[in-house]
């Protein structure tokens, strides 16, 4: 066999194996040279999941005659100016998209520079350039892709349903759309519902867009994000800790406004959120790094989806300081979606027969109400006096029912004794029990108000200014031990036990290598390890606080951690393991009777302790239900 | 079968062999104890197929027979069956059912057929040996808390029974290690244990032969292989699987060199154990003990709650040392000292240290510091 310089249509072929995996790569490299030549509005088109057509057409710069020729070369690219791959600051850069695509589909392409008096047009049908030739156009490119794979069979036949090629190139314009929300981005055909998504204007154009496509609901959500260090810079909004999915779908990265998908970045947002929600759950973040394109490499796949940054560690320690500066500054704001859904469910429940618990309170509270003189229907509703007139009035007697002119404590116990009231209800525990204490009034203003009752022992109900705040009692108290314990234990050192036998861990090389090296970080948790000989490591002292444990498989899922992420933050997890099941232990159970005094003061820790608004597995210990909505239900809105 | 037999010997029975059988089977089987009636005796047998007991008692039998029951509820039955009286038991007709008769009470149990009951018992011991009760529970006390509950290191989920030639004659040795500390008992060596090999006595059985030698007088015969012990004395058996696996060798972390003595009165130092670390409330609670000459200071701090010191009067005249330990692990090992004054051989606050009775050396213990 001889050697031979392979042919340029096979070049291309091989090259465009790497570029163009599924109709969505074709997209993703379309729009970006659209989104590079300044467009402002950006229209996509498929059919059959983009199998048949793709059709990109933009408003921006368009090319020249010459250049139009060029662009269907190989290497041939506008975005490196002086030969200089460590200064990118377009998406594309590497020439290999259109040559790629025109050798295994048929690419058509017109355009229009301003220079030129009319537009041109070419063509290449799986490698065959045709002539460039006069077409009509006003402004701006028009690239469309038809009959994707033909000239290599083999490809199309790994290709997947139309409905799911489909969905992955809504994914990719989803991902670049939030990346430029200054670009109004329209997508239709046959094979999808249209989306339209309009150039965001105003103060916040990220986040309009990212309502756009994430929908409101994140953005009353998240919580924004914005920090700086060292030429870093990391902007965007990051979800609530109660605001989850099941996936890490919705976690979108942006490093100079290239989508990537970066382990570190999942990695640090793992860590981050490490200590507010359940492993298996995942938040919901889109976010933006800018620094300094020297700084970061982005030439390393053809789909350029991975990154690497120069300096690692400072990337990460900046996303995952962020977050967790966020998470500590959010940490009295519920998720609304709870309030709205324990809305919907009160909603739904009342519109049928049987009061619930909750609709049965507020009625006979209403009907109470009237005597009193409180609420007066012929006043009309405005919201700020009803809001006036419902708080304090209504609740007080509660508190001093002693009073003559009350009343209304005797009548609510009563009523809770009574035979009809709650005839059809299982009765409520609520703690009704006057409280000695005089009225704080001032106490409403504070974030989760004033405790007015427990009800079935388990929640504790208390009103703010404009608000019924829902805590539940045992989800709160565990949460603050917690906070307590880990913060007992980040303050001294981690004890640790000497072994007798140090325990030697058989392990690959590298495993045993990059454990050795981690080992001063280790010991700071209490795992003291040193390399014993190649592929084996000796642990000489283990935190005294896991007491007589399986060091063989701690380490093994260290090294694998290390390998994956490389973080080694399993240790320090299983340590705040110790401390939440102790915190389990130590805390006030559903089921147990509290003193107002005492709802009073868990009330005002919560307030003082950060990340107290969720449990340790990401579900909320409060829920606020705002006086308008609690309006809403009894159509006075 | 038919026997009729006193309640309170097949309760007292019925009380060492039920504990062997697990609350929770996969197989039906191990959930019943066995009963054979066979001459002037009723013999009863539990497994859960690594430990088994088999104990007789003196029964009037009618009708020779064997069958099976549940043992749980059948001990549960004879313990509320009324003091002093006799009890029957007799299989029905249809061999379905046992029935369990005492004074006007009457109770049916289904029976498992007993040919499906495992036995444990076959193969040969290679080694045989009396012991009194005495001895062996000198050397399960002295040990047992030190056992490894972490069941990764399987092979030390046990107590380490061997022979070791000393310069005081050959000792009968059990050492238990759970990686933290040491503790090791021995006794002179009866002659047909010579040669023995070393086996490892897993946790339950160490705690059944525990249950099982209630006089310190009484003579036991010790039968052993490489895969199984044996245990008789009066007219209990119990036969149990051995841990399969390498101790490991213990004699290496026995320090030798130690040469700073330190004496203090037992429980003196157990008590102020016990008050300083009234105040540590996590586990793994570490004090501290710093010696001086002639005196001991034990601290305790928690940043959360305060601190707690107390200084104890010891022998001491090396140089001053500061070393940390988890205060249960001195607690188990204080409890386990027999003299009334304590001797710890220390090296430094890093290495391991060593406790011994004062006077008698035939136990001694190893404990690694802790870092704090």
């Amino acid at each position: 066999m001889t050697v031979r310089q392979l042919g340029e249509q096979v070049i291309n072929q091989i090259a465009a194996g790497e570029v163009i995996e599924r109709p969505a790569s074709v997209i993703k490299e379309l729009v970006e040279n659209a989104v590079d030549a300044d467009a402002t509005s950006i229209e996509i088109v498929t059919a059959a999941g983009g199998k048949t057509l793709m059709r990109v057409s933009d408003d921006g710069d368009g090319m020249r005659q010459g250049d139009l020729e060029l662009a269907i070369r190989r290497h041939c690219t506008s975005k490196i100016t002086d030969d200089d791959l460590f200064d990118i600051r377009t998406l594309g850069f590497r020439g290999e998209a259109l040559p790629s695509i025109g050798s295994v589909a048929r690419l058509a392409i017109q355009t229009r520079h301003r220079d030129e008096a009319h537009a041109w047009a070419i063509a290449v049908e799986g490698g065959r350039e045709k002539p460039v030739v006069p077409a009509a156009r006003t402004r701006g490119t028009q690239v469309e892709v038809r009959d994707l794979f033909f000239a290599t069979p083999a490809r199309l036949k790994f290709l997947k349903s139309d409905r799911a090629e489909s969905a992955a190139i809504t994914e990719i314009i989803k991902r670049i759309a939030l990346a430029y929300p200054q670009v109004g981005f329209s997508l239709s055909g046959a094979d999808r519902q249209p989306q339209n998504w309009p150039a965001a204007r105003g103060a916040e154009p990220h986040l309009a867009r990212i309502s756009q496509i994430l929908g409101q609901d994140f953005v009353d959500n998240a919580m924004e994000i914005d920090a700086e260090r060292e030429g870093v810079r990391l902007t965007g909004f990051a979800g609530l800790p109660t605001h989850h999915r099941g996936n890490a779908q919705h976690q979108f990265f942006f490093v100079n406004g290239r989508p990537v998908k970066d382990k570190l970045l999942l990695s640090g947002l793992r860590g981050a959120y490490a200590d507010v929600l359940a492993r298996d759950r995942h938040p919901v973040v889109v976010l933006f790094i800018d620094l300094d394109p020297g700084q970061v490499d982005v030439n390393v796949h053809p789909a350029k989806a991975d990154v690497r940054f120069r300096d690692s560690q400072l990337v990460r320690g900046l996303l995952v300081g962020a977050i967790k500066h966020a998470l500590v500054q959010s940490g009295h704001r519920s998720s609304t979606s709870n309030a709205a859904v324990a809305l919907d469910a009160i909603r739904a429940q009342t519109s049928g027969h049987s009061p619930t618990g909750t609709g049965a309170y507020a009625s006979e509270a209403s009907s109470h109400a009237s005597p009193s003189g409180g609420y007066q229907p012929a006043r009309g509703y405005a919201p700020a006096a009803e809001a006036r007139q419902w708080s304090p009035e209504i609740f007080r007697p509660l508190e001093t029912a002693a009073a003559p002119a009350a009343g209304f404590a005797e009548e609510l116990q009563s009523s809770y004794e009574g035979p009809n009231a709650f005839a059809d209800l299982v009765r409520p525990s609520a703690d009704a029990r006057a409280n000695d204490v005089p009225l704080e009034r001032e106490k409403t203003d504070l974030p989760l108000g004033a405790a007015r009752a427990q009800v079935h022992e388990t929640y504790i109900i208390a009103q703010t200014d404009d608000g019924v705040v829902i805590v539940d009692q045992h989800a709160a108290h565990e949460r603050l031990v917690y906070e307590r314990l880990k913060e007992a234990l980040a303050r001294k050192d981690v004890a640790r036990q000497i072994l007798l036998i140090p325990e030697i861990v058989d392990l690959p090389e590298e495993d045993a290598a990059r454990l050795a090296e981690r080992a001063e970080d280790l010991e700071k948790v209490g795992l003291s390890l040193e390399a014993f000989g190649p592929g084996a490591i000796a642990v000489r002292e283990t935190p005294a606080i896991l007491g007589d444990m399986d060091i063989k498989g701690m380490v093994r899922n260290l090294a694998d951690e290390l390998a994956e992420w490389d973080t080694a933050d399993g240790l320090k997890e299983k340590l705040d393991h110790v401390a939440a099941t102790m915190a389990c232990h130590g805390s006030v159970r559903a089921g147990r009777r509290m003193r107002p005094e005492e709802m009073d003061a868990l009330l005002r820790d919560m307030e003082a302790t950060p990340l107290s608004g969720q449990c340790n597995h990401g579900r909320p210990t409060w829920v606020e239900l705002k006086l308008s909505d609690i309006e809403k239900l009894f159509g006075r809105k | 079968m038919k026997a009729t037999l006193e309640r309170t010997d097949l309760l007292k029975s019925l009380t060492h062999v039920h504990r062997v059988v697990e609350r929770r089977n996969t197989i039906p089987i191990l959930s019943n104890v066995l009963l054979r009636s066979d001459g002037g005796s009723l013999n009863l047998k539990a497994t859960d197929l690594d430990l088994e007991i088999v104990e007789t008692v003196p029964a009037m039998v009618e009708l020779p027979g064997a069958t099976t029951v549940p043992a749980h509820m059948f001990y549960d039955i004879v313990r509320k069956l009324p003091d002093g009286s006799q009890v029957v038991l007799e299989t029905t007709s249809d061999n379905s059912t046992l029935e369990i008769r005492a004074g006007r009470s009457r109770f049916t149990l289904q029976m498992l057929p007993e040919t499906d009951f495992p036995d444990l018992t076959a193969g040969e011991f290679s080694h045989g040996f009396p012991l009194t009760a005495g001895d062996i529970r000198k050397l399960i006390d002295t040990t047992q808390f030190a056992i490894s509950t972490e069941e990764t290191r399987y092979y030390l989920n046990g107590i380490y029974l061997h022979t070791v030639d000393a310069g005081n004659g050959q000792q009968f040795r059990a050492v238990a290690t759970d990686g933290h500390r040491l503790a090791q008992a021995e006794v002179p060596a009866p002659s047909g244990a010579s040669g023995m090999p070393g086996i490892i006595v897993p946790r339950k059985t160490v705690g059944e032969i525990q249950k099982l030698l209630e006089d310190p007088e009484a003579n036991v015969q010790i039968e052993l292989s490489e895969t199984k012990i044996r245990i008789t004395t009066g007219s209990i058996i119990l036969t149990s699987k051995l841990i399969d696996g390498t101790f490991p060798d213990y004699g290496r972390v026995i320090p030798q060199g130690n040469d700073k003595e330190m004496r203090v009165d037992r429980d003196e130092f157990k008590e102020a154990v016990d008050r300083v670390s009234t105040i540590s409330s996590e586990r793994g609670r570490a004090v501290k003990l710093s010696l001086t000459e002639g005196r001991m200071v034990l601290t305790v701090n928690n940043p959360d709650s305060g601190s707690a010191t107390e200084e104890v009067a010891v022998e001491y005249d090396a140089e001053p040392l500061e070393i940390g330990f988890n205060s249960r692990y001195l607690l188990d090992i204080a409890n386990q000292l027999s003299s009334d004054t304590a001797l710890f051989r220390l090296a430094d606050s890093g290495s391991p240290t060593l406790i011994q009775d004062n006077t008698v050396d035939d136990c001694l213990f190893v404990l690694m510091p802790m870092r704090v």
